[in-house]
């Protein structure tokens, strides 16, 4: 596997897990609501394009983590609303404790060097 | 598990696409309309709000394309594309898809064949409870190599004393005359069988009880079990059917049991009787033939039965060392000894064709491979443009691997078509010369051959598709865009491995044609060859008298007196016959017209041949001259309208013992005597083939040739051997068996095969009619066997021809295109065609010569080894036509491309460059 595949991993990986805390946290969103919290989130709102996130989407919904279901925006507007299961729950708890324990290792790390 | 939940998803999104689309297209568009309206709500107008919308969503048709990525399983529509990619290129290029399916084919049924022959006497699986338990106990004579059936002393003490084995058995099989209620007497297969039989084969009957060891004693009632087929075609299925009597020659035997559809343990046997066995009365190695079976006790091997087994006949050797000195007992698994797999050299041989087979099979693949290169190197530009697109090259080689497996695919359906024809062929042709096999042996196209064949389809599709395409994938594709635009053309330099691929299939095709097309040729002649004698009027089969289940004494006194008594009853048989209004001639011989014993000679005045005769000797020697040998009653020749054409024919004295009468054939006087002074010539025998009877002939003692008959019948079933044949006179009971000949007036021989059996039976209930078929089905199915041969060689020939010239022309062509543009510039440049032709030509013909030297100098090789056997000095004939073959249809390959390079316009040459 070449190294721009090894980026694009770790980019998924660290998408799902900020779609799953996303959901966690603010209820069912709909994509666009969801792009819109990711470019809050990250400090370059144009440096990813919003279509990013579907293949994202189905990926999670397929593994049984998010579900999806059509309702009415505010604006009454149709729209794919995202909310997270409960096995997407457990996994959200799993993956943010893995991610916690990488990021003391590379903490501990980075200052011991 | 949320993998597996996901992986399920995708592929049912893969069947279920559409769905996925409508919705994701819809979410899309929502968003973008979110999108939108948020840029409104910013003060944009409504045409910029929708550009910055596209903007900021990123491209659609990308994003769709990722999602359905992610979504389903893209390989599988690409494997989907790739297979009616596959389909439509066979149709395209109809030369390449006729050439390749079909040798491959070929290839592929032969190599099937060969598994499934192989897989069938190499391992063969008895269909019964833990059969691979049941074993043959026989004796190995280590003086001659045989087996050594007269084993009953051994079986009553391999029965007594083994351990490792149990229910220790034995059998054997004889005919019978089934005589039943208001229907013909028949002929049957009968096996006397120990009742161990049915405990090792552990299938209960169907209707009453199997045979017990009660039933083997002298005294016991005789006992029959019947099989299914017997029960429901000879009875009608009665269900009352058990304590009936059922005649067996003269012998009254009542049906005590039905055994179960299919059951036919030891061999192919529906008719069981016990097996008395009464071991005082033979000596030692003398006695009825018999198979003797066992199941291996529970925790014992073949080995430790073979060690217990070895301890017994050591015992046995120290305590008999005149019979069984050179006797060791031996233990297989039970199917061995049927399929002369006991022996080890059969087992090499086996392996040895199956792996040469296997072998074939790739070097027609090799050649599929070189003409589906050909076609790759001309889609070259197709794959660069390909490979421009973005398509990676793993993505390109499983395209054309897929392309390579619906060829292979398609070869490998048409392979199995032509398998379970020649399967049938085999087994129907097996089935006409009564030669049933076991019942374990199957001609069919089992599950695992199914498998082996998947296998090499794939590998064959590996060979064909990926090495070509890693080949022209490898290379620089940028410069594969060069020609497409200056109007294509095949770019890809072989050089000196195509010179190397022409040669060696050259080679190879010369080498090896020569001999399978001799063999095809000569086996075709020998199927369709005219009998030359009335063989559709005759009925023939073997007479035998039934000694019945009494005891055979080794009595010489008890021995005269069956002789005397089959004299009578086949003298009565005889007269009864010649008087019936039906019948225009009755005759008998030691053989039947075709299928005489052989014998080596020695002729008064001529002289002896050098080199001993190539055929399997029985006594003397084989150096001599070889003749077929029959013993004939005195209306034999007229019977079968065969005229003496010079002296007279046999007399009643001429069969008497001290008679030295012989009566000769056209082509005995033509080819050993020169047809000079045939008559009163005499004669002596040297030898005796191992397919004449001990008893007939007498070496050393001399004859007189008396007269000189017709040749008949006029057959070339073993080509190559001589048709000298020689008669004596014969009166009845002479010899045991007889082969008999009754020529049918009118209503023709089926008919009468009823009515004949009638009269037998009337004569005596022993007498027995073996074998009894039309005399031209018997002929004929010898030439059905010769007919099969000649089909399979003529395909595998053609096959191999089609495949080489296919090969040949595509090689030549490609490396006369790789020359096209350099023909044109020097064309162009003012260069003579002729010379240019002759360049061309001349490099073409090295090639070819160096290929067609090498094949022959390979052929005479392979003739050498094999000491003449293949082409039988015909090699000085055919191996010329295959060269020229080979050569024109090199050279014409050669002549196309040619043309196109001296018609090319110059201009446009030298843009090309």
């Amino acid at each position: 596997m070449s190294s721009k595949d090894g980026q694009v991993e770790l980019l998924q990986g660290t998408l799902d897990l900020i779609v799953l805390r996303a959901l966690s946290t603010m209820g069912p969103l709909h994509a666009y609501a969801l792009a819109s919290r990711l470019a809050q989130v990250s400090d370059h709102p144009l440096s990813l394009n919003q279509g990013t996130l579907y293949p994202a989407l189905v990926r999670l919904e397929q593994k049984g983590w998010i579900k999806g279901s059509w309702q009415k925006t505010e604006s009454n507007r149709d729209a794919k609303y995202y909310a997270i299961t409960k096995p997407g729950e457990r996994e959200l708890a799993r993956q943010a404790e893995r991610w916690r324990r990488l990021a003391g290792l590379v903490d501990k790390l980075l200052l011991e060097s | 598990m949320s993998h597996v939940r996901r992986s399920l998803l995708r592929l049912l999104s893969f069947f279920r696409s559409d769905r996925a689309e409508a919705e994701l297209a819809r979410e899309i568009q929502a968003h973008l309309q979110m999108l939108e309206d948020g840029f409104v709500a910013q003060g944009m107008n409504a045409e910029n709000a929708r550009r910055a919308a596209r903007r900021a969503f990123g491209g659609v048709e990308q994003t769709k394309e990722r999602q359905r990525d992610a979504r389903s399983f893209r390989s599988l529509d690409y494997g989907w594309l790739d297979l009616k990619l596959g389909a439509r290129m066979l149709v395209r290029y109809p030369g390449l898809t006729l050439v390749g399916v079909l040798g491959m084919a070929v290839a592929i049924a032969m190599a099937a064949g060969a598994f499934s022959m192989a897989a069938m006497l190499l391992d063969p699986v008895l269909p019964i409870d833990e059969g691979d338990r049941v074993v043959v106990l026989l004796n190995r004579d280590r003086a001659t190599n045989r087996s050594e059936p007269r084993i009953l002393h051994d079986f009553v003490t391999w029965r007594a004393e083994l351990n490792a084995v149990q229910d220790v058995g034995a059998f054997r099989t004889l005919g019978r005359n089934l005589i039943a209620d208001g229907r013909q007497p028949e002929m049957v297969r009968v096996t006397e069988m120990s009742a161990a039989g049915f405990r090792v084969a552990r299938v209960p009957p169907l209707l009453g009880r199997h045979l017990i060891e009660h039933d083997e004693r002298e005294e016991a009632p005789p006992v029959v079990v019947i099989g299914y087929d017997v029960w429901r075609n000879r009875f009608a299925g009665d269900a009352a059917i058990v304590g009936r009597p059922m005649l067996l020659g003269d012998t009254a035997h009542t049906i005590v049991g039905v055994m179960p559809q299919g059951f036919a343990f030891p061999v192919r046997d529906n008719i069981w009787v016990p097996l008395r066995t009464n071991a005082s009365q033979y000596q030692r190695r003398q006695g009825p033939a018999l198979t003797v079976f066992a199941r291996l006790a529970p925790g014992e091997t073949i080995e430790s039965a073979q060690v217990e087994l070895t301890i017994v006949g050591g015992r046995t050797a120290a305590a008999f060392p005149q019979t069984h000195e050179h006797l060791s007992p031996r233990v297989f698994p039970y199917p061995h000894p049927f399929s002369d797999m006991d022996d080890p050299e059969s087992r090499l041989a086996l392996h040895v064709t199956r792996f040469l087979v296997t072998l074939l099979l790739s070097v027609v693949c090799v050649n599929v491979a070189i003409l589906v290169y050909a076609r790759t190197a001309t889609r070259e530009g197709e794959i660069a443009m390909r490979t421009a697109l973005g398509a990676t090259r793993r993505r390109i080689v499983t395209q054309l691997f897929i392309e390579a497996l619906v060829l292979s695919a398609t070869a490998a359906m048409l392979g199995l078509a032509i398998l379970t024809v020649a399967l049938q062929q085999v087994d129907a042709a097996l089935v006409q010369m009564g030669v049933p096999l076991p019942f374990w042996m199957q001609f069919d196209v089992s599950w695992t051959t199914l498998v082996y064949v998947a296998i090499f389809t794939v590998l064959g599709a590996a060979i064909v598709g990926v090495l070509p395409a890693l080949k022209a994938t490898g290379r620089r594709l940028q410069s594969g865009l060069q020609p497409l635009s200056a109007g294509g053309g095949a770019r890809v330099r072989l050089g000196r491995t195509w010179t190397v691929l022409i040669v060696a299939q050259v080679a190879f095709a010369v080498a090896l044609l020569p001999g399978a097309v001799f063999n095809a040729w000569a086996s075709l002649r020998a199927g369709a060859a005219d009998l030359g004698i009335p063989a559709e009027e005759f009925l023939t089969a073997n007479l035998v008298l039934d000694r019945g289940s009494a005891p055979r004494t080794p009595d010489a006194g008890a021995a005269r007196e069956f002789t005397a008594r089959f004299a009578a009853r086949q003298a009565e048989l005889m007269a009864r016959l010649r008087s019936d209004a039906a019948v225009s001639a009755a005759t008998f011989g030691l053989a039947l017209p075709g299928g005489e014993g052989t014998v080596w000679i020695e002729a008064e005045g001529v002289p002896m041949p050098a080199e001993p005769g190539d055929y399997s000797l029985g006594a003397g020697t084989n150096v001599g001259h070889m003749v077929w040998f029959n013993r004939v009653d005195a209306g034999f020749f007229s019977a079968f309208d065969v005229p003496v054409v010079a002296g007279r024919g046999f007399l009643a004295g001429d069969a008497s013992p001290g008679a030295s009468a012989i009566i000769v054939n056209q082509a005995f006087a033509r080819r050993i005597l020169g047809d000079r002074d045939v008559i009163g010539r005499q004669i002596r025998y040297v030898g005796r083939g191992g397919d004449t009877r001990a008893d007939a002939v007498e070496l050393g003692r001399w004859y007189e040739i008396v007269g000189v008959v017709g040749d008949f019948p006029s057959k070339l079933l073993q080509p190559g051997l001589s048709d000298a044949k020689l008669y004596h006179a014969a009166v009845p009971g002479q010899f045991h068996p007889a082969a008999v000949a009754v020529r049918v007036r009118g209503a023709g021989p089926g008919e009468f095969a009823g009515r004949l059996r009638e009269i037998t039976a009337a004569v005596d209930g022993n007498l027995q009619l073996r074998n009894l078929a039309r005399l031209d089905e018997v002929l004929r199915a010898e030439q059905r066997m010769m007919r099969l041969v000649a089909a399979v060689l003529a395909i595998l020939t053609v096959s191999v021809v089609l495949l080489s010239s296919a090969g040949i022309y595509a090689l030549m062509s490609v490396t006369v295109s790789q020359r096209r543009k350099e023909i044109g510039i020097r064309a162009a440049l003012g260069a003579d065609p002729r010379r240019l032709i002759t360049g061309i030509f001349s490099r073409a013909l090295r090639q070819l010569a160096a290929g067609a030297a090498l094949g022959v100098m390979a052929a005479a090789g392979i003739e050498g080894l094999t000491g003449g056997e293949l082409m039988r000095g015909n090699g000085a004939v055919v191996l010329p036509i295959v060269v020229v073959v080979m050569l024109t249809v090199g050279l014409l390959a050669a002549l196309g491309p040619a043309r196109r390079g001296l018609r090319i316009d110059p201009t446009e040459a030298l843009r090309e460059q």
